[in-house]
């Protein structure tokens, strides 16, 4: 008997055990926001007759699950299996090209049993992987590393830009940045690498502006990059090639798109059309003043005078009904999930869990911000969750499965302790 | 890169040992920073934001945020309508637009909108593309327009046109009961007649809504105060018979023409009661246009003006002389034909060509309207009782009737009256002081109706659409002046001045009619009278077995030969009487 109650302990213990190096933290920080998401959404399908904000919370306890389970993985398992996963994502992006059905202007969307699924979501994690593994044992201080990273990326960004799901795409660029970062890049590569976009901008502002910049990045190019005297010239060539093609894909560019990325800076030039999003938000988040109009009691949440509010805007609906001192409270909770992510970044046993955990970062940081920003009007609207909170199962999985890895890096970190 | 920090983990002895990777990218404090400060400041401008959008501007946003989810808006609800006796309508709301135009919106030239519009506006195209050219937006076009009219302009698909729904007040009897009914401004505020005083009944309950607005533009119901959507139905019913005010209102019209008088009105009042069946001035107006008359029209003078009534007021004289025990019904009085009260001279209108006609009993006087007679029968009165007698009458208060600017009658000052002998035999014939037709009228009624002074009103209630009366004024109070035995006597003595020859103009055979003309001497505003202006008079009761009805003419200054209340009023009188006989449905007297 007392032999028995001693092996059911013990085997409590090894169960046990298997987690007894997460990060709690983390993980509380992530359920919260996760808990607080769904009461959010309810409070805006509040009126609208819709019930489905349950599904929230039920898919964040699939997440959860899906976490822990992942968690109790060694995670450098996937380092053998990252083409294989790599190749996955970018099967899955050419099937939803081809067979995928359109919803809001992005044919993004795979209808598999029943449930609609969203492959881009679950793209982000399959190049954070993807990246990590290449990183892993080649750090990105060399430039032939950098494109080989770059080169690969490229495929399923491309797949992505076509759909066009422009939001994804931008969290591509923001996840390979920060992992490129994290891998010991030259910052001044970095700056080289964005130089063709801001060039592209600036050319469409002013050309003036536009020289300068081209003339800052020679300078950087000349002093940082080998081969100078070839090398130099072909970043240059490649600011002005961006500049030039930038104009062509703007005129390419669907109205509604266009109106996406510039209406932010004055939303009142279209009220009625594009800019009604962005002033209907600003007007909710500020109508919140400093204590909010109380769960549940926002006037323009419950009106519902912003569209898809549950998704993308659920932000203007924490404005306005709990105010600024509730907004700043969740962008804490969000600053504090950073906070640990590089904690455990910093403390993962070996390059490719640092770089997942960094990767994981770049991709809830930038989404952070420029959902956030997007609703209180710093930001254009690029079609991005806020997330754990917004409503949206795959974003929802992805996010889970991404503090997965996070997790599973940071159960199987070097222990401090001998036992 | 080393890790001072990082003890190497002993590998659990069975299991493969991991392959161990140094770990170069542990960040350098530098580079590590970066990372904390580009976090830090951009979640620090988004809480910055924040704090822009939700305490430097939140007033501003909040203000903005109400704005577009509150609606104030004052509900199509329409004036109650006003109905006559019968249920004819004689107000009522319809919708009507107004046209505004913003050339500045317009998909085509001004010059081809005003071509379009022309045709649905009945407008002349110049005159129209003049009016657009005025300035870029909002120019009134068009008011009153008709829901055809409106789906014309609709139908032309236009941009820049803007039609503007409100209620209109339709008066569909036109100027038939304007003098009654009145009219409203273009602020539905009434301006004239019952529309003005009644505001308050005809007004349902107004009140500013606050709603709620969605985002998609639906109104929410959470404001809307209780019983909205089922406001009542009631009407403003007048006594007014439609029947008979139109026939007054012909007939008074072509009189006042033929004698090129001044003016003229028509009561006709239950005596019982003091409702007025028909009430009618000349000239008047037609409340659909009201702009387009003279602002004197509006009043109804009849109420308001005041006059001499002349010997119409005989048998007044003679109740209150009656009631006061001064006389007996039986009594005759002394005419001379001619007699001089201090200085004055009073003679019988008729003293030239008849002279004096010596003892004259109570009918006789009336008959023959003898002023001398009159004189004789008041002077058997202390000036000081019929003094009194004539305020107890309420002559100088203002008879409370619905209708703006009732006028209160003059009468002279105690003193004077005490004192100076003729003004008690002026009196006696109706001169010296005056009244409203509508005071003489509530007079007659009181000796129609038994000695009682009854309150003169046109409004019978609000009734609802199955004619219940839900409403009635209570404010019509009775007052006993003279008694019923009185005013039997003097009943009787009008019947014969019916039936006297000089009645004749006024008689309707198979009924027994009492009534009284009278011709007076219109003052003069420097003193004396004026020999050529006339008001002259004639008023009915019927059936006199019991009277239900007073129908009185007041015609001002006819113009012509033979200027009597007997010639010009009486036949008008008979006319309106038989059509009120008709109407009413009364029985013949038994012979």
């Amino acid at each position: 008997m007392l032999q028995r109650s001693y092996t059911e302990k013990s085997q409590w213990r090894q169960w046990w055990l298997g987690w007894q190096n997460l990060d709690f933290f983390l993980l509380a920080l992530v359920v919260g926001l996760t808990i607080f998401g769904g009461v959010m959404i309810h409070s805006i399908e509040l009126r609208q007759g819709i019930t489905d904000w349950w599904q929230h919370w039920l898919v964040g306890l699939i997440g959860l699950v899906i976490t822990l389970a992942i968690s109790q993985f060694q995670y450098e398992f996937l380092l053998q299996w990252h083409w294989p996963i790599y190749a996955l994502m970018n099967v899955t992006l050419v099937v939803v090209m081809l067979a995928g059905h359109t919803a809001n202007g992005a044919q993004s969307w795979l209808t598999i049993g029943g449930f609609n699924v969203q492959p881009s979501e679950f793209a982000k994690v399959g190049l954070i992987i993807t990246l990590a593994a290449l990183l892993h044992d080649r750090p990105a201080t060399t430039l032939d590393s950098v494109f080989r990273v770059l080169a690969i990326t490229m495929v399923p960004w491309i797949l992505i830009f076509v759909q066009p799901d422009l939001g994804t795409a931008l969290v591509f660029g923001a996840i390979t940045l920060g992992m490129l970062y994290w891998a010991n890049v030259k910052p001044a590569w970095l700056l080289l690498l964005v130089s063709p976009m801001v060039a592209a901008v600036l050319y469409g502002i002013s050309l003036p502006a536009c020289g300068i910049w081209t003339a800052l990045v020679c300078a950087i190019a000349w002093f940082t990059l080998p081969l100078r005297q070839i090398s130099t010239p072909i970043v240059v060539a490649i600011n002005w090639a961006a500049a030039f093609l930038g104009q062509v894909f703007w005129g390419l560019l669907k109205d509604y798109q266009k109106d996406r990325l510039i209406l932010f800076l004055n939303p009142e030039k279209d009220p009625l059309g594009g800019g009604y999003h962005l002033i209907q938000s600003r007007i909710a988040i500020g109508a919140g003043e400093l204590w909010g109009e109380g769960l549940f009691n926002g006037t323009q949440t419950q009106l519902d005078f912003i569209p898809e509010q549950h998704t993308d805007f659920i932000f203007s609906a924490v404005g306005e009904e709990l105010g600024f001192i509730g907004s700043i409270i969740v962008i804490f909770a969000f600053w504090l999930i950073c906070l640990r992510l590089i904690v455990i970044a910093q403390n993962a046993k070996d390059n490719f869990g640092s770089l997942l955990a960094v990767g994981v970062l770049s991709m809830i940081a930038f989404q952070v911000f420029v959902n956030i920003g997007m609703t209180v009007g710093v930001s254009p609207i690029t079609g991005l969750p806020l997330p754990w909170i917004s409503y949206g199962r795959s974003a929802l999985l992805t996010n889970f499965l991404a503090l997965g890895l996070v997790e599973s890096v940071a159960n199987h970190r070097p222990r401090m302790h001998f036992r | 890169m080393s890790n001072p920090d990082f003890p190497a983990t002993p590998s659990p002895p069975d299991a493969p040992a991991p392959p161990f990777t140094p770990r170069p990218y542990r960040l350098q404090p530098r580079r590590l920073w970066i990372v904390w400060g580009l976090l830090a400041a951009s979640l620090a401008g988004l809480g910055f934001n924040l704090y822009r959008l939700q305490i430097l501007r939140a007033p501003d946003l909040m203000e903005q945020a109400r704005n577009q989810q509150m609606t104030y808006m004052r509900p199509y609800i329409p004036r109650r309508e006003i109905v006559d006796r019968a249920g004819n309508i004689l107000a009522t709301d319809r919708l009507v637009y107004t046209l505004y135009a913003h050339p500045n919106q317009f998909p085509v030239s001004r010059e081809a909108m005003a071509q379009q519009l022309a045709r649905p506006l009945t407008q002349d195209a110049e005159a129209l593309l003049k009016t657009l050219k005025v300035r870029d937006s909002g120019i009134p076009l068009a008011a009153n327009l008709s829901e055809e009219t409106a789906d014309q302009i609709r139908a032309l698909k236009l941009n820049g046109l803007e039609l503007i729904r409100q209620y209109s007040r339709l008066y569909p009897q036109q100027e038939l009961v304007s003098d009654v009914v009145g009219y409203v401004d273009l602020d539905h505020k009434g301006q004239a007649g019952l529309e003005y005083t009644q505001e308050k009944a005809l007004e349902r309950n107004l009140r500013t809504l606050q709603m709620s607005r969605a985002g998609n533009g639906a109104l929410m119901p959470d404001h809307i105060p209780s019983g909205l959507l089922g406001f009542d139905d009631q009407r403003l019913q007048l006594t007014v018979d439609m029947r008979l005010q139109r026939v007054a209102r012909s007939l008074l019209k072509q009189q006042v023409e033929t004698y090129k008088a001044k003016r003229g009105a028509v009561l006709v009042m239950n005596v019982n009661d003091g409702a007025l069946l028909a009430l009618a001035c000349e000239p008047t107006f037609d409340p659909n246009e009201y702009s387009k008359f003279d602002l004197t029209l509006f009043k109804n003078w009849a109420v308001t003006d005041l006059y001499e009534p002349g010997s119409t007021f005989k048998p007044i004289n003679m109740a209150i002389a009656l009631e006061a025990g001064a006389i007996q019904s039986d009594d005759t009085f002394y005419d001379a034909g001619k007699i001089e009260i201090d200085t004055w001279e009073i003679a019988n209108h008729d003293y030239e060509s008849v002279g004096g006609r010596g003892d004259l009993n109570l009918g006789e006087i009336l008959s023959y309207s003898s002023n001398v007679a009159m004189v004789d029968l008041v002077q058997q009165m202390d000036p000081k009782v019929y003094y009194e007698a004539l305020k107890n009458l309420d002559l100088t208060v203002a008879p409370a009737i619905e209708l703006p600017g009732a006028a209160a009658g003059q009468l002279k000052s105690a003193e004077q009256f005490i004192h100076s002998p003729v003004e008690a035999a002026t009196t006696a014939f109706g001169q010296g002081f005056s009244l409203t037709p509508l005071k003489l009228a509530q007079l007659q009624a009181a000796i129609a109706n038994g000695g009682l002074l009854v309150t003169p009103h046109l409004v019978r209630g609000l009734v609802d659409a199955e004619n219940t009366l839900v409403w009635e004024p209570t404010d019509h109070p009775v007052k006993r002046v003279f008694s019923p035995a009185t005013t039997e006597v003097v009943l009787d003595k009008m019947a014969a001045v019916i039936d006297a020859p000089s009645g004749q103009s006024a008689r309707i055979s198979g009924y027994r009619l009492g009534g009284k003309s009278g011709t007076a001497e219109k003052a003069s505003p420097d003193g004396g009278y004026f020999s050529d202006r006339k008001i002259v008079s004639f008023f009915t009761i019927l059936p006199l077995e019991s009277p239900q009805y007073l129908v009185l003419v007041v015609i001002d200054e006819p113009q012509g030969e033979d200027l009597f209340g007997s010639t010009v009023a009486a036949p008008l009188v008979k006319s309106i009487t038989e059509a009120l006989i008709a109407i009413e449905g009364l029985p013949p007297s038994s012979p």
